[in-house]
């Protein structure tokens, strides 16, 4: 009994989905970007969307600043000040710290394993329209004038419609859950491109830092997010269709939100911090001219981290009343995380001691995120203790710990990120001069700011006030921070403007400019479309690095090639590494003429866009009206029907 | 690590135990394992329903699953009827609904059968969610007490 | 580890090369993947109606609303429609189309038959009194096992999408694939229900409202 196909030919049998618009081909123009699936160009998307609502979210926080900067202020109203707390949080955490992660992500990931593209090229576009269109119909809330006024965390039975009845929060619940769509998305595709799409020779233990700490926060994302959807969808049903999850008049319990929500939130602030933590470990060893000190340890660390993070939610709750032994429990956890988070700062110092370090400013960036960051590890375990943290829950003192964690430490990694990666990413350099002024300014206005309101939280200056009385003692204090927050904006402005420069001198980068170690910097700068014209070999860690200064491998690998150091003759033992690189190199090579016929990518397609509008007219229908909800689903139906039909490669050569 | 087993638990000659050669050593032992020949029947007949070969069952082996899955809901739903159960009828209920959970995870979705990889991220997946829900309904629960 | 180019080149259970690091193939990774954070989802729900087990302030509470029996034939239907998936994906496998496509179409209907019979509880229970604005159990009841039902339905339409490309000869053993990662969601939500009868049927049925 054999296949009831027999038919002549053994070619798959295409079944066909008419097409509306025909699939573009050109690599120029807006088509070509609408309808990308090339990893890079979808990291730039993300880039500059996300530098975008930056933007957004820092005038969102100066206002707030200018506000507060003097007693009594009547600027901004209550409900205005409510809701740019919350937009500000929301923004800052969901719109651009994950994706500035993520367009890193989608740049260097591919590039870094030795891969021609992401897993799976169309999932990964269409997280990026998902994330587009949820921003936006999350900030379309302040055209209408009711924006999210419940705080990032929304706590529920405050941001029930018994006490919340406007849309805002409506706005945030549906926002909220089309972004996490894209971010599991995009995680899942992430575990599978890390996993799977490895040049051969790479072992997980040879794989960049920066990639270690993506593939953490791939399973993070993959595994925290569906927690907060579920909170989601319960506050949603329960505001929309009068359901009782978070409803204290049918006996819903007030405390189950906090709960649900801190759940996701706490390996959230991991998923913010491991991405940031990973590009510091690639900039230090670089500028430092030497390998990351106890590479080993600096991944357990993270992996530990990724785990460890699950189980200590409940710090953020500890003034609700969970009762003493529960409190000592979460307070011993959260104490435990610190140690693999001190293990790896002094893997970064010890990177750098005794290397010949070059201060540029991607360098000055990674420095100064050890040293903020540290700081704000440290106030954190000041919250770890109970009773410390009775005192400083919901004042200023928590604002300026997780400031220092997720600005001083974040968003100083990611733009010593930008500043390191952008000749390969843009094929020219970034001003240095302009680069040093701007780590500089933003540095000194980043303390100015923050390290003032330590002392105002301890001094009792609550969170979320939109104002204070004039005889509280804070107003220079809020003064002063307040001047550090425009100085902070003046570095972004400075940031920009060497952006603006620096693409009208185009001081061409090279391939290599700062003899990097990783495979990124093997190839043109920038890339070319395909990444890399022959699959590289890896032999070691830091393979790109060793491979321009072999004479360094046996300093480093004196374990594996024991054998040849005692051999007399070094020039014998470099031959011979080298007749084996090329044996396999050939090897492979070969392999992979036979495999691929030469180098395939995925066609460019428009079914991701469409899918992901479809998705966010469905969430605007789930606040409208039910044809809105039709209209979404056949939008919907249409993308999921074309994109299942649509081949990968157009005329089907592809076999595999 | 298997390597640390090997050296633990055979005793080839060359390991921490260096004991003298045995009938297990022959090149084509009949039977290996701690149960020796005893279980050689049932071994076969596994690997013949299982088709272990390749890396899935036959039909009539996931008939016989499902047959057993069938047999556990009834005497699940039996079980429920039985008053006189009281306080062990939950762990009574989850022991059961494992047993179902295993067989469906391990042959209908070919875990056993397929690479280990697979197996390790639906565990490690699965022992973060027990591992958080149990904690967070135990949270709950004390919170309750400590109210009252 | 110790060979560092061997990695490249696993052959998979079929002598096919397959051209990932780690031998196992996109899709499935993806779909196991996806399935380790469909867990925390459905985690959440079920924890989530644990905490309010007990605490509806009103009834209908569970002793007076649920039918163990009828459920029991659905959890039957079900549990087979899981059988019938892994016996499709085998025949497809081994290339036979005709008996594939017939089990592919068997596990659609057993599918369709589940919610046939969720649609029915559902309504029947609107008709008690009981509905997700009611209490504490309806809220949670109904969002979770609709929740579940909505997973049911996208496996059915995911099948029938299949079931078709099997009698096209789209699907084929070749690209089984593509049936075997659609199998593995389905028996996904088979065990989530597997869940879900033990702990809200058949532990909770006796649940009388909240204690004292």
């Amino acid at each position: 009994m054999q296949t009831t196909h027999p038919g002549p030919s053994r070619e798959p049998i295409s079944l066909s989905f008419p097409r509306i618009i025909p699939r573009p081909k050109s690599e120029y123009g807006i088509w070509s970007w609408i309808s990308t699936v090339d990893h890079k160009r979808i990291g730039t998307l993300y880039a500059v969307t996300s530098f975008f609502w930056f933007l957004v979210g820092g005038i969102e926080a100066l206002l707030m600043r200018v506000q507060l900067s003097q007693a009594d202020s009547t600027l901004i109203d209550p409900e205005m000040f409510n809701q740019l707390f919350t937009m500000h949080g929301t923004t800052m955490v969901f719109l651009v710290v994950m994706p500035l992660s993520a367009a890193f992500f989608n740049w260097l990931i591919p590039l870094q394993i030795g891969a021609r593209d992401v897993a799976f090229p169309r999932l990964n576009a269409l997280s990026f329209w998902i994330f587009l269109f949820g921003s936006l119909f999350l900030n379309f809330s302040w055209l209408i004038g009711d924006a999210p006024n419940g705080g990032w965390f929304g706590y529920a039975p405050n941001s029930h419609v018994a006490f919340n009845p406007t849309n805002g929060m409506n706005f945030w619940v549906i926002g909220l859950n089309i972004l996490g769509v894209a971010s599991i998305a995009a995680g899942l595709n992430f575990i599978v491109t890390i996993l799977n799409m490895r040049a051969p020779g790479m072992s997980l233990t040879k794989m960049p830092v920066f990639t270690w700490m993506t593939f953490v926060t791939s399973v993070l994302i993959v595994l925290a997010l569906p927690v907060l959807t579920v909170a989601l969808i319960q506050l949603q049903v329960d505001r929309l269709y009068g359901t009782h999850f978070y409803n204290t008049a049918a006996g819903g319990d007030p405390v189950l939100w906090q709960h649900v929500f801190w759940l996701f939130g706490h390996p959230e602030v991991y998923i913010l911090i491991l991405p940031a933590m990973g590009i510091v470990s690639e900039i230090l060893p670089v500028f430092s001219r030497k390998p990351l000190f106890g590479y080993s340890f600096l991944v357990f660390a993270g992996v530990a981290i990724g785990f460890m993070g699950w189980f200590v939610w409940s710090h953020h709750m500890f003034t609700v009343g969970l009762g003493p032994a529960a409190n000592s429990a979460f307070a011993i956890s959260t104490m435990a995380i610190a140690i693999p988070t001190g293990i790896k700062i002094f893997n970064w110092i010890g990177t750098m001691w005794g290397g010949s370090i070059r201060f540029s400013t991607a360098m000055l960036f990674a420095i100064s995120f050890i040293a903020m960051f540290t700081i704000g590890g440290l106030s954190g375990v000041m919250h770890a203790s109970v009773p410390s943290d009775a005192q400083q829950q919901d004042t200023y003192f928590v604002v300026a710990h997780f400031h220092y964690v997720l600005f001083g430490g974040a968003i100083m990694a990611i733009f010593g990120g930008i500043y390191f990666w952008w000749p390969k990413t843009t094929g020219y350099m970034l001003s240095e001069k302009l680069g040093i002024i701007n780590w500089l300014i933003m540095l000194i206005g980043f303390n100015l700011q923050f390290a003032p309101q330590h002392w105002l939280g301890l001094d009792g200056m609550p969170r979320r006030i939109f104002t204070y009385a004039e005889n509280m003692g804070w107003e220079n204090t809020n003064m002063i921070a307040s001047a550090g927050g425009f100085l902070m904006a003046f570095s972004v402005l400075l940031f920009m403007i060497n952006v603006v420069y620096s693409a009208r001198k185009r001081v061409p980068a090279g391939d290599d400019p700062w003899d990097g170690r990783t495979l990124e910097w093997s190839i043109s700068s920038p890339p070319p479309h395909y990444n890399f014209e022959k699959i590289p070999n890896v032999e070691h860690r830091d393979d790109f690095w060793f491979t321009k200064h072999p004479e360094l491998i046996a300093e480093y690998y004196h374990d594996e090639h024991s054998g040849e150091l005692t051999a007399p003759s070094g020039a014998q033992f470099d031959d011979d590494v080298a007749e084996e690189e090329d044996e396999h190199s050939e090897e492979h090579h070969g392999d992979d003429e036979h495999g691929h016929g030469g180098i395939h990518l995925p066609d460019m397609s428009y079914y991701p866009i469409i899918l992901a509008a479809g998705l966010t007219i469905v969430g605007a229908g789930l606040m409208t009206a039910v044809p809105v909800i039709v209209i979404g689903t056949i939008v919907l139906l249409w993308g999921l029907l074309g994109w299942s039909f649509e081949p990968v490669n157009d005329p089907v050569p592809d076999s595999h | 690590m298997s390597n640390f087993w090997n050296k633990l638990l055979y005793h080839e000659g060359r390991g921490w135990w260096d004991l003298p050669r045995t009938q297990w050593q022959d090149p084509n032992p009949q039977m290996e394992g701690p149960f020796g020949h005893g279980i050689a029947p049932i071994k076969r007949t596994w690997e013949i329903i299982t088709a272990a070969n390749y890396h899935h069952g036959t039909p009539w082996f996931y008939v016989l699953i499902g047959a057993i899955l069938s047999i556990i809901t009834i005497v699940e739903v039996w079980a429920f009827t039985w008053e006189t159960l009281g306080g062990l009828l939950i762990p009574l209920m989850l022991v059961l609904s494992l047993a179902k959970f295993i067989l469906v995870v391990g042959f209908f979705m070919h875990l056993k059968f397929d690479r280990k990889y697979y197996a390790w991220i639906f565990t490690a997946c699965m022992i973060i969610g027990i591992g958080i829900f149990v904690a967070l309904l135990l949270l709950l629960e004390y919170g309750n007490q400590t109210q009252q | 580890m110790a060979a560092a180019t061997g990695t490249y080149e696993i052959k998979n259970e079929h002598g096919e090369v397959i051209n990932t690091s780690t031998g196992l193939s996109n899709k499935k990774l993806l779909m196991w993947s996806f399935l380790g954070s469909d867990v925390m989802f459905f985690g959440s729900f079920i924890a989530t109606y644990l905490v309010y087990r007990n605490r509806s302030l009103v009834g209908p509470y569970p002793a007076d609303i649920l039918d163990i029996p009828i459920t029991s034939v659905s959890t039957f239907v079900l549990l087979m429609s899981s059988l019938a998936m892994v016996l499709a994906l085998s025949y497809i496998q081994q290339g036979r189309q005709k008996m594939g496509t017939f089990w592919i179409f068997s596990v659609v209907v057993l599918g369709a038959i589940f919610l046939l019979f969720q649609v029915y509880e559902f309504n029947h229970f609107g008709q008690v009194g009981l509905t997700p604005r009611t209490n504490l159990f309806g809220t949670t009841f109904f969002i979770l096992t609709g929740l579940h039902g909505a997973h049911v339905t996208l496996g059915v339409l995911w099948l029938i999408f299949l079931g078709f490309g099997s009698i096209k000869g789209s699907l084929r053993a070749d690209n089984a694939i593509d049936l075997e990662i659609a199998g593995l969601y389905w028996h996904f939500v088979d065990i989530v229900w597997i869940v879900i009868f033990t702990v809200i049927y058949l532990i909770s049925a006796r649940d009388v409202g909240p204690p004292g």
